[in-house]
């Protein structure tokens, strides 16, 4: 160890600042030699010396005096806003970031969604493409993976034209008969996947006038038991009433309606569809089980006054 | 940062050189229950937090019970470095309002006693800057009516026994020790004082003065080497 290091670092083992083991090897060093321990006996000396020498205490007076100086000021300072103080003041903006990565983090994240929602937006509020669509069967036909949603669906009064309005990278706008292969598959996605109720409801009621479509049968079906609107789930039902006797596809959905629809208004239509139906096996199975514990005191009458009416079996 | 990373080793309050019976029995207790100490500053900084949240909602009366905590080491401070009771007011009553109108922008990075003492120590430091500029005689102070006298005459003397050739020796050697500290420049001044006077750990130091330690550690270094040896014939 040098003696320059020890030097250095007397006034901080004076005043009691060294670590540990920077004061163990001081003390070490200055135990065998002899320059070192008189400098820090002068240290010591030195440090007694100006210990005689303290910092006075402020006279209660003084205290009093600014205690209320302070007081009288206070009445008329007001406190900076936190508004303010962001917008007259962007260091603090700064600093903030700078040491909050979190912070940092979520304002480039926010940026970043912001920049690609406007660019969206931007893109997708253009002027509407209006496809008019006088042969179907173009290659204009749209792909279920370019469209984003269907925005509207309009009969025009006294004719089978259907409009449709829905938007791939850009709103666009189809029109044509409900028999129109582009027409059907619009309605059929817009039954499947349109966030929008009205939509929903609008498509089903048109696909309720061709259910002889195997494709509308099966849609229908689907938005039956998985349409999160029971207005919707009723109109697929009303839809698919004249399939159930012939059609045992069609006979189960309903069925799985009838058992599992969390609506009762749609459990009852199940019901009633079912009814003429009601000597198929499956189907007197599940009104047995409706007739024994089903909640609904009218759903069980209703299902035991069906058995009823059932030849007995042997 | 931390909060902890600006915890104060000291209580607030408690000086360097405190030298009432009571004060060092306190001490002494505390040295020989750590826990009650360090229980007594985690009570005092959770009051501190309250009345600092407080304060920051608006509540005036809060603020002035921070200010109770913390006003007498402050103008202490400021007592000690500007030399005069009109300065060290004017220093006390600049720190507290900035406080006051700034408390909203206290995120608990650190103490309030680090963030006030910084607030402080700025303050002395531009007062020490101008008066090296205007080359002023320090010893001599003012009161509030404008009349000079020693600062010296201010330090209470309450011991027993007390002899007026001692008295004489100790403001001597207080003049002294007073024109030495004259001669550091403000940094060391400052650096000196909070260590010295104040009994700040050197790391606490170095957060006030927004500096490292080690930093903090050169300039203690640089400052007795200059008043050991503006001392020197004293020894």
């Amino acid at each position: 160890m040098k003696c320059e290091w020890v030097r250095e670092n007397i006034v901080l083992q004076v005043y009691s600042e060294l670590a540990d083991d920077a004061r163990h090897e001081l003390e070490q060093h200055v135990a065998r030699c002899g320059d070192c321990a008189a400098e820090l006996k002068a240290e010591q000396e030195f440090h007694a010396l100006l210990a005689q020498d303290r910092a006075p205490d402020p006279t209660p007076n003084l205290v009093a005096d600014s205690r209320m100086r302070l007081q009288e000021a206070l009445e008329t300072a007001k406190q900076g806003s936190v508004w303010s103080r962001l917008a007259f003041d962007p260091a603090i903006w700064l600093r903030q970031v700078r040491f909050s990565p979190a912070l940092a983090s979520a304002i480039l994240i926010l940026g970043f969604a912001g920049g690609v929602t406007t660019t969206y937006k931007f893109y997708g509020s253009r002027p509407t493409n209006v496809a008019e669509i006088q042969n179907p069967n173009v290659s204009a036909v749209p792909t279920e993976a370019s469209i984003t949603g269907i925005s509207s669906i309009v009969q025009q009064p006294g004719t089978n034209q259907i409009s449709i309005k829905y938007n791939t990278l850009s709103t666009q706008e189809a029109q044509g008969s409900l028999n129109d292969d582009k027409i059907q598959q619009l309605l059929l996605y817009a039954a499947r996947n349109n966030y929008n109720t009205g939509v929903r409801v609008d498509s089903v009621d048109l696909l309720s006038k061709s259910t002889g479509d195997m494709q509308v049968r099966e849609a229908l079906m689907y938005t039956l038991q998985n349409d999160t609107n029971p207005g919707v789930r009723l109109k697929s039902l009303d839809a698919l009433g004249n399939y159930v006797k012939n059609d045992t596809n069609v006979r189960d959905a309903v069925l799985r309606a009838l058992v599992n629809d969390t609506n009762s208004g749609v459990r009852i239509e199940a019901l009633r569809l079912i009814e003429p139906v009601k000597a198929d096996g499956s189907v007197r199975g599940v009104l047995m089980a409706l007739a024994s514990k089903d909640q609904s005191t009218y759903i069980k009458s209703q299902a035991r006054t069906l058995l009823a009416q059932l030849p007995e079996i042997d | 940062m931390p909060a902890d990373a600006c915890s104060v080793t000291l209580a607030i309050g408690g000086l360097a050189h405190s030298k009432t019976k009571s004060e060092r029995v306190d001490r002494a207790d505390r040295n020989q229950d750590p826990t009650r100490g360090r229980m007594a500053g985690q009570e005092r900084r959770i009051d501190d937090t309250m009345l600092i949240r407080e304060a920051q909602r608006g509540s005036r009366a809060a603020f002035e019970e921070l200010v109770r905590h913390y006003d007498q080491s402050v103008l202490r401070l400021a007592l000690h470095l500007t030399g005069t009771e009109q300065d060290a007011q004017d220093v006390y009553q600049d720190a507290f309002l900035k406080a006051y109108k700034n408390i909203g922008s206290f995120r608990f990075e650190c103490s309030f006693y680090t963030w006030i003492y910084r607030i402080v120590t700025n303050l002395c430091l531009d007062h020490l800057r101008k008066r090296s500029v205007r080359k002023e005689d320090a010893p001599v102070a003012k009161d509030s009516s404008g009349g000079e006298y020693d600062l010296l005459d201010q330090v209470p003397d309450g011991r027993a026994g007390a002899n007026p050739e001692r008295d004489l020796m100790r403001r001597q050697l207080g003049a002294r020790i007073s024109g030495a500290l004259e001669k550091l420049t403000p940094r060391e001044r400052m650096v000196f004082e909070l260590k010295h006077y104040h009994g700040l750990k050197l790391r606490t130091v170095g957060e006030i003065l927004q500096t490292t330690e080690e930093t903090a550690k050169n300039t203690l270094f640089r400052a007795t080497q200059k008043l050991r040896g503006a001392l020197a014939d004293m020894r």
